[in-house]
């Protein structure tokens, strides 16, 4: 039998694609030595902490098995095409700095060997908050219904490998109605609220950003709470404190809420080399 | 080429994209008329100056029914004083527009025969705004759920505030006072109450207008303070048969600022196009933007221009002088450079002088019913990066020419049209063959044909 592709592989070829669907398509000002400097230090980043944890020959597979053992850089590859996609900067260095935080956040920031922060999402917040150079385009997908369609696609082929579909329905699904109910309470016309709802950068948002499986809780029932959670502190920033990057911000306040529901709900870890219904390393080996 | 020697000898024209040719404004509320007059509510421009959540926000008046029937109602976010409200320097609208305006650009070829010379530059058109007229009509009465939070005069227009509870006692308040509401508006009031927005409704007190001296009302301006960064246009489609455009400045000390829940795109620009366009740059635009709107599926925001004002290059105006932008509503020009974009810590400290920290934006939206069913939401970056629509006219150098380096150079001449009328017809959906009679004819009789050839190939 054929050794499964890595679901992350997928994704980074999704977030590639998007990158320069956005700069061909949706006018985005992408500057190529953004995006490098994105992929650099993030790589470095990650190789110089692999580095510092080992201290002994960086290129040693974490599993046994021919899954490569380049498979390390697959997630900083996907922090850095995700940061690309969604952090626009006034100059390079912000986002070195967004990206080299969110990888060392995932080295500094973990407990009980899980890291707490989506990476992605730890560097927009860090960039946003702290240089001054760095922000969030919202409205930079527009409101597309193919786009949408794209996200659902290519988000679904990457989730139905690592079986987190759970988080984005349920994410979305409480959105959605709270952003209904809303409408009905303020009299708006339902077309107000399936235009906040086709919104791309959402749409993405919960495909390719809260799903992370290493970040979010490991048992179902958990994860429903957790999505929940995000979902009410969004409704709130947005409507209340009127935030356009609301969901950003719910992510991150959201993550550490991680921590609680583990412990509450015990489930195995999710790890990358034992997907549902993949084939094992120890399987094939028999 | 390197045979053309295009020269600086630039200059810029400056229009007025719509000001001039489309009557009339619908700002984000609606006019409520006294009367069946017919309300033309098709264009518009705002201003708002905007740091931290201090806003001051300033609406061009380009009404132009009946003085007497004018009125406006306005949500907006917060109860405004007296002292929040003035009107403004009726210049400072089109002062704006003109900074901000898309630019023609001129080039000239020398002669290829002779050395480099550099031209002379000039102005062209710049034609003027054109506001109007209004009226006022007086009474207040409480109905149902209606409070009058504020009610007082500043210049020219009798302002009322109101709070309401529902859309029902806020239309009869508005309706016994002898407002004209549109059909359709009250359900749309609802959701700006429960919004716990505030009404502002501004109507003219007819004596203080007359005896004022100023022929056409001058805009009005609002100060609040408020975390919401938005137009409500909703409420100015309900008596809307058309496409509306609203040009929006935004004034900001950290960097351009974008529609947060609509796409902002580029107008095109940095493009050459035919030298005939400078007669018919109005035109052009107009074409132009349509077609750029249609291409992009009628709902975006399109941005026009993004510049630091401490500078331009080229201008189309000259910059705004310190007064201009506080009459704009830039308030937080004597505070201390730096205490509103915090310097990086990369860059370390760049001499900054007093305009510098402020960055204009200029969005324009063309909006419907139909693909704009949202309010604008707008959102301050921190990009400095400049943009402007600006177009290039290269006229070619079509005298007599006896050398070779001459010959060579009108050889190159049709191709270089032909590409300039597939821009300029691409861009406004103008025919080709249109385009092509309008093109200057160049005479290739002396020019050999291996050197029209080889200019073919080039």
């Amino acid at each position: 039998m054929r050794t499964p592709i890595d679901a992350r592989l997928y994704q980074i070829g999704f977030l590639a694609s998007f990158l320069l669907l956005g700069f061909i398509t949706r006018d985005w000002q992408l500057h190529i030595e953004v995006v490098l400097t994105a992929i650099a230090a993030a790589l470095t980043t990650q190789y110089l902490c692999l580095k510092l944890k080992n201290s002994k020959n960086l290129l040693v597979p974490l599993h046994n098995g021919d899954l490569g053992g380049y498979s390390q850089f697959y997630s900083p590859m996907i922090t850095a095409l995700g940061l690309s996609v969604l952090l626009r900067v006034d100059h390079p260095w912000a986002m070195a700095f967004a990206a080299t935080i969110a990888i060392i956040s995932k080295f500094l920031l973990q407990f009980n060997q899980k890291h707490i922060f989506n990476p992605a999402n730890f560097g927009i917040v860090c960039a946003v908050l702290f240089t001054h150079e760095a922000w969030v385009s919202p409205g930079q997908w527009g409101e597309s219904m193919w786009y949408v369609i794209m996200f659902l696609i290519c988000g679904g082929l990457v989730l139905k490998k690592v079986g987190r579909w759970d988080t984005t329905i349920a994410f979305l699904s409480f959105y959605f109605a709270m952003e209904a109910v809303r409408n009905v309470y303020l009299g708006w016309t339902w077309d107000v609220w399936s235009h906040r709802m086709m919104s791309g950068s959402l749409i993405m948002f919960s495909f390719f950003m809260i799903t992370d499986p290493r970040t979010i809780p490991n048992a179902k029932p958990a994860r429903i709470i957790w999505t929940f959670t995000i979902a009410l502190i969004t409704f709130i920033l947005r409507n209340y404190f009127f935030m356009t990057t609301a969901v950003f911000f719910a992510l991150f306040l959201a993550a550490p809420l991680t921590l609680l529901l583990d412990w509450i709900f015990k489930d195995d870890r999710f790890d990358w080399f034992n997907l549902p219904g993949a084939i094992t390393p120890e399987i094939k080996s028999v | 080429m390197n045979m053309i020697r295009s020269f600086f000898a630039v200059v810029l024209s400056l229009f007025l994209v719509f000001t001039n040719s489309l009557p009339a404004l619908a700002f984000c509320g609606f006019y409520v008329a006294k009367a069946d007059t017919k309300l033309y509510n098709q264009a518009s421009q705002v201003a708002i100056a905007r740091a931290n959540d201090r806003t001051i926000l300033t609406m061009a008046n380009d009404y132009q029914g009946e003085a007497k029937d004018f009125a406006m109602v306005v949500p907006v976010p917060t109860v405004l004083k007296k002292e929040q409200v003035k009107v403004a320097n009726p210049t400072i609208m089109e002062r704006l527009d003109a900074f901000s305006a898309p630019r023609l650009v001129e080039y000239f070829d020398a002669n290829p025969c002779e050395p480099v010379r550099r031209y002379e530059s000039f102005d062209l058109l710049r034609p003027a705004a054109a506001p109007a007229p209004i009226a006022s009509n007086r009474a207040r009465e409480k109905a149902q759920g209606v409070t009058i939070e504020a009610q007082f005069n500043v210049g020219e227009y009798d302002i009322v505030i109101l709070s309401a509870k529902e859309s029902g006692g806020l239309e009869s308040w508005l309706q016994d006072n002898g407002y004209k509401i549109p059909t359709g508006a009250k359900d749309l009031l609802k959701p700006y109450i429960r919004q716990k927005l505030k009404f502002f409704v501004a109507k003219v007190n007819l004596e203080k207008f007359e005896t004022s001296g100023f022929t056409k009302l001058r805009p009005i301006q609002i100060a609040y303070e408020s975390p919401r960064f938005m137009l409500p246009i909703r409420l100015g489609m309900v008596n809307a048969q058309q496409a509306q455009d609203l040009i929006v400045y935004i004034l900001s000390p950290k960097g351009r600022a974008e529609v947060a829940n609509y796409r902002t795109v580029r107008i095109p620009s940095d493009v050459n196009i035919p030298e005939f366009v400078k007669g018919e740059f109005s035109d052009f635009y107009k074409s132009m933007f349509s077609t750029s709107y249609d291409r992009e599926n009628r709902n975006v925001a399109f941005l026009e221009y993004a510049w630091n004002m401490g500078n331009c290059d080229p201008c189309s105006a000259d910059p705004l002088n310190p007064d201009e932008l506080k009459q704009a509503g830039v308030f937080w020009l004597e505070q201390p450079i730096g205490t509103n974009k915090p310097q990086s810590f990369w860059r370390g400290r760049r001499p900054m002088p007093m305009a510098s920290n402020v960055f204009i934006t200029r969005l324009h939206v063309r909006y419907t019913r139909d693909k704009f069913p949202e309010d604008l939401m707008f959102q301050d970056t921190n990009n400095q990066e400049n943009f402007q629509g600006r177009y290039v006219m290269q006229h070619p150098y079509l005298n007599e020419t006896n050398c070779d380096a001459g010959k060579q150079y009108r050889a190159g001449l049709p191709k270089r049209f032909d590409q300039e009328a597939q821009t300029l017809s691409k861009l406004t959906g103008w025919k080709i063959e249109d385009i092509r009679k309008k093109l200057p004819t160049v005479s290739l009789a002396d020019v050999s044909w291996y050197d029209r050839f080889r200019a073919y190939v080039r």
